[in-house]
Formats: structure tokens, C-alpha cells, sequence
């Protein structure tokens, strides 16, 4: 049976004892050790001391959201780790198997680009109309950097928006986890007035690059405007253009994921860049998940609002007691509000009627498939490290 | 309880079944779904279907569909041959090529074929007939105009002269 609601109030002590915190992580720990017990995977040592590292890592973690109940901050610990261990591992792959970050032509002809999810948005429009997918890379499992293949990451990328929605940006996104390790090293923003109008970038952004990939027949944000091509891969420029490519790829890192999060303590490429964010936040509507403000309880301190990486809440929002679609369910301004009004929700329930069983029922879908996807890349990642100590 | 709270507590029951399922069952479900919509890859990637095959004694060219690419894509309209297995290629390729297998000769392409497989590749394409353009000393400029070493064969993409 669920428990109530339980909120913190500063220096309040954690509300559950170890015993029943332990009890409510036995389902994640098990989920752990059959995700991370595959002995397909446990092919050297590194791997399998990287699994026990990574299995013991989330499960810490989840115990830590139910002994104390509040999400968003260990939460960032798993996203963190995900965004700086990404790279490490990805990275190590493509120099181990072509020497080099940026994709050679012969790859792409191959068919060997590896295919993450930013350009799916992108894709569809071409595939619908024409059955083509404009990107350099195989449908199946093509071997080489190809990996499992475009069909595999869309497989997993729809299996997993339909359990969390737009929680995708914060439980599954291997990206977003380095701005928000940027965002949480100051302890106060120095840019603080933002034009809210910003939060229209990223459907800007997506309306622009869906229109030119299907006019050109290119997939335009890859080519020209992604900021993590600086630390995964990009095109290898073979000429001016090429260059200027890349230069644009640095730009926009250092700009939207380092600079910009270190100023204003927010997740600046994904509230005003980033078009996949936007493409997602459709499936904040099919989601059953959501986060509610209870009016009765809430006092417009808008602490909330500070709080919120990615400005998903107006106090007109806040006063029709819902956050923007734009929500990625990270829980930063559930625990931020000393109040207890901003509560997880289930959609068809009273607001606030039992907010910790709506947590609960989230973070049982939501960190399962961080720590079966996310989990997956941080063994990765971990073990190259662990390697250079084994 | 409210019918739309029961419901809302059902999708949500379901959401966190659906979550047990994703690695097993839906996973693989959407990966199959996925794959047989019949997709396929841009053929200014991809270089088109495999149409022909020229046999000669010690290796064959493969000679592919003609690509056209769409309106306002940067890349003109190309036609790709392979010459495979590159183990069996002599050190130095001249061949005259029937592309469009009407017994009259297109185009003579001639390149090098280095040992080390990292060498950089050049070729050269002479022009027996206006349909396809003439190349000269040509890498890997462009998708549509390229000599570039894929696995075990060496593609050679020429591009179509506009009508």
C-alpha cells in the first residue's frame, strides 16, 4: 500500500525509516541484477567490475529518493554521471575502431554513422512522404560504429517515450546530463532575467530544421547545428564548409551546454535549442504522469519557477495550477517548494489526493529505463575508464 | 473513487507494467515494426541498387541504378561502380565500362590501387558518352563525385551531365 504524501520541511528529518526505504528499492535492486547480470555483457573484467559499480550506483541512488523523498537531486546524480560517461565510452569507440571523431565519407556510404535519436523529428516527414531516411546509416545492424542499427534506436526510443513521456529528457537523454553537471556548480545564477520568450526557441528550432531537412533532403540539424557533434562525432570536413560545420558544432557546446548553464543555473540548450526536446513535449499530453501545483496550498513565492531548469513554469501556469508542456519531470521544483504544493500527479486523479503514490508509480517506470538505457552507457563508459586501472 | 481516477490509476498500473516489458518484448516489438516499414536509406548515401555486374578474369564491377537526387539537394545526379574484391585488383585499373548495358562503351575509369588501404585514392574518368561527366584526378569531393574504399571493394561514383 502506498503512503501519503510526505513533504520536508528544512531540517526536517527524512520521513522514512531505512527499513521501509529498503523495502520499496527491492523491485529497482532486482531490476538492476537482471539488467546488469547479463552474462552477454560480462565479457572481460572491466565490464563486469563496471556493472557491479553502475548496478550498486543506481540502486543507492533510488534507495536515497525513498528515504528521503525528494527526486531531483539524486536524480542528477544519475543524469550527470550519464551525460560525462557518454562521451568517455563513445568516444573510445570510435578511436579504437576508425581513429578519428569525425565520420570518413566510406563510413557513410557504409552505412556505419551511428544514429542517435536528435534527428528522428526530422526524419519523419521525409520517410512519410517518400520512404527514404536521410541519414548515412543502416536500418539494421550494419557492424562498425553502425551499432544495432537506426531500427533499434527508434525501437528503444518509443518503448521508452511511451512509459515516460517527456521524462525522456530526464531519465534517458545521454546529452543533457552535461549542462546540468554545468547548471548545478554555481550556487547562484548570474544571469537571471531571461526573456521568457526564449522557451519558443526549440519549436522554432524544430520548425526550421524539419522544413530544411525535408527541402534539402538532409538531416539539417546533424549537419549544421547539433552542439553534441563536439563530443561524440562530425562530419570529417573536406573542405571550407566542413570547417565552418565544426566550428559551428564548438560554438553552440560552449555557448548553450558550458557557458550559458554556468550563468544562469538553467539547461539552456534544451529549454531554447534543442528540437528533439520540443518534438517530445508532445508526449507530455499522452503521458499519464504529470506534475500539478495544488492552488490551496501554494503561496507565489515562485521558487518553483527559479528552480525549473528549463522555465517550464509562468506564474500563470502556477496559477492555473500546471506546468508548461514543455516539463521533463525531473522533480527540481516538486522538491524545491516548502510547501508541498507543486505534487506529483496521476492524470484523472484529484490534485494532491496522493502525491507520493504518483511518485512512486513514476519513478518504478521512469528509473527502470534509466537504468536499463542510461545504465547500459554508463557501464560503458565506466569500464573504459576501469580498464586503464585493470 | 471517481471512474477517471480508476482510470488514471489503471494507465498508470499499465505504465509501470509497460516499463517491465520494454527490454523483453516492446523493445524488440518497435525494433520489427520499425525495420518493416519498408524504409530504406537515401540512395545519395546508399548509391542505389546493384543493377549489373561486369565479370572480368580476376575481378567484377558492379553497376549500379542511376540516382537522382531530390530537387534542391546539393549533389547532382551520379552513377556508382564497384570494383571487387580489392585483393584481386591489378596494382593499376583502366577499364572502359558499358554503364547503361546498350553494348556501347560510356566511360574509360582509371585509378591506382595502393597496398595500404589508407592511401588516399584518385581517379580519373574519361567521357565516351556526353551523358556521363568527365572526372580528372578526383577524391572524395562529394557524395555524387567520389573514389573512396569501402570493405573489399573500391567505389567509383560518376556524376550524370545534366540534359
Amino acid at each position: 500500500m502506498a503512503t501519503k504524501a510526505h513533504i520536508l520541511k528544512p531540517g526536517e528529518t527524512a520521513p522514512r525509516t531505512v527499513g521501509r526505504s529498503l523495502l520499496l528499492t527491492l523491485p529497482i535492486a532486482l531490476w538492476s541484477l537482471l539488467m546488469f547480470a547479463n552474462p552477454q555483457r560480462q565479457s572481460n573484467r572491466s565490464v563486469q567490475i563496471a556493472s557491479v559499480m553502475t548496478a550498486v550506483f543506481m540502486i543507492a541512488l533510488f534507495f536515497m529518493m525513498m528515504r528521503t523523498c525528494s527526486t531531483f537531486r539524486w536524480r542528477r546524480w544519475f543524469f550527470v554521471a550519464l551525460g560525462l560517461l557518454f562521451p568517455v565510452g563513445f568516444i573510445h569507440n570510435v578511436m579504437v575502431m576508425r581513429g578519428t571523431m569525425g565520420i570518413p565519407i566510406e563510413e557513410m556510404i557504409a552505412g556505419r554513422t551511428p544514429f542517435c535519436y536528435l534527428p528522428i523529428p526530422l526524419l519523419i516527414l521525409p520517410a512519410a512522404f517518400t520512404k527514404t531516411l536521410l541519414f548515412p546509416g543502416s536500418i539494421l545492424p550494419g557492424g562498425g560504429m553502425s551499432g544495432a542499427g537506426m531500427a533499434a534506436m527508434a525501437g528503444v526510443w518509443l518503448a521508452i517515450t511511451l512509459v515516460v513521456g517527456k521524462g525522456w529528457c530526464s531519465y534517458a537523454c545521454f546529452f543533457g546530463g552535461i549542462e546540468e553537471g554545468m547548471a548545478s556548480v554555481p550556487a547562484r545564477a548570474k544571469l537571471r532575467k531571461i526573456d521568457p520568450r526564449w522557451r519558443y526557441g526549440p519549436w522554432a528550432v524544430l520548425l526550421a530544421m524539419v522544413l530544411l531537412s525535408l527541402a534539402l533532403f538532409e538531416p539539417a540539424y546533424c549537419l549544421w547545428l547539433c552542439p553534441f557533434k563536439a563530443v561524440s562525432e562530425y562530419v570529417a570536413a573536406r573542405n571550407a564548409v566542413g570547417m565552418v560545420q565544426n566550428g559551428i558544432f564548438v560554438v553552440l557546446f560552449a555557448g548553450l551546454v558550458v557557458a550559458l548553464p554556468l550563468l544562469t543555473k538553467k539547461r539552456t540548450q534544451c529549454a531554447f535549442f534543442c528540437p528533439f526536446g520540443a518534438f517530445q513535449s508532445i508526449f507530455n499530453k499522452t503521458s499519464v504522469f504529470d506534475v500539478k501545483i495544488d492552488r490551496t496550498r501554494c503561496s507565489p513565492c515562485v521558487l518553483c519557477q527559479n528552480a525549473c531548469p528549463t522555465m517550464s513554469l509562468t506564474t500563470e501556469s502556477v496559477t492555473r495550477g500546471e506546468t508548461l508542456m514543455s516539463c521533463m519531470k525531473c522533480g527540481a521544483c516538486v522538491d524545491a517548494c516548502p510547501k508541498g504544493a507543486v505534487v506529483w500527479h496521476i492524470k484523472g486523479t484529484e490534485v494532491a489526493s496522493n502525491p507520493e503514490r504518483a511518485r512512486l508509480m513514476f519513478l518504478y517506470a521512469a528509473w527502470g529505463m534509466a537504468v536499463m538505457f542510461g545504465g547500459s552507457i554508463i557501464v560503458e563508459g565506466l569500464a573504459t575508464i576501469v580498464h586503464v586501472f585493470v | 473513487m471517481k471512474l477517471q481516477a480508476r482510470l488514471g490509476y489503471t494507465a498508470a498500473g499499465m505504465t509501470v507494467f509497460a516499463a517491465l516489458l520494454v527490454p523483453f518484448l516492446l523493445y524488440g516489438i518497435f525494433t520489427k515494426g520499425f525495420a518493416a516499414l519498408g524504409l530504406h536509406v537515401d540512395e545519395v548515401y546508399s548509391g542505389g541498387p546493384k543493377v549489373r555486374t561486369v565479370q572480368t578474369h580476376s575481378y567484377s564491377i558492379d553497376i549500379h541504378r542511376p540516382v537522382f537526387p531530390h530537387v534542391l539537394q546539393s549533389e547532382k545526379p551520379f552513377v556508382q561502380l564497384d570494383w571487387r574484391p580489392v585483393s584481386a585488383l591489378p596494382p593499376h585499373i583502366s577499364d572502359v565500362v558499358d554503364v547503361d548495358g546498350d553494348g556501347q562503351p560510356d566511360i574509360c575509369v582509371s585509378f591506382d590501387v595502393p597496398k595500404d588501404a589508407r592511401t588516399p585514392l584518385r581517379v580519373n574518368v574519361e567521357a565516351l558518352n556526353p551523358r556521363y561527366e568527365a572526372m580528372q584526378n578526383v577524391g572524395k569531393e562529394k557524395f555524387s563525385r567520389l573514389i573512396v574504399r569501402v570493405d573489399d571493394a573500391i567505389l567509383v561514383r560518376v556524376p550524370l551531365a545534366r540534359p
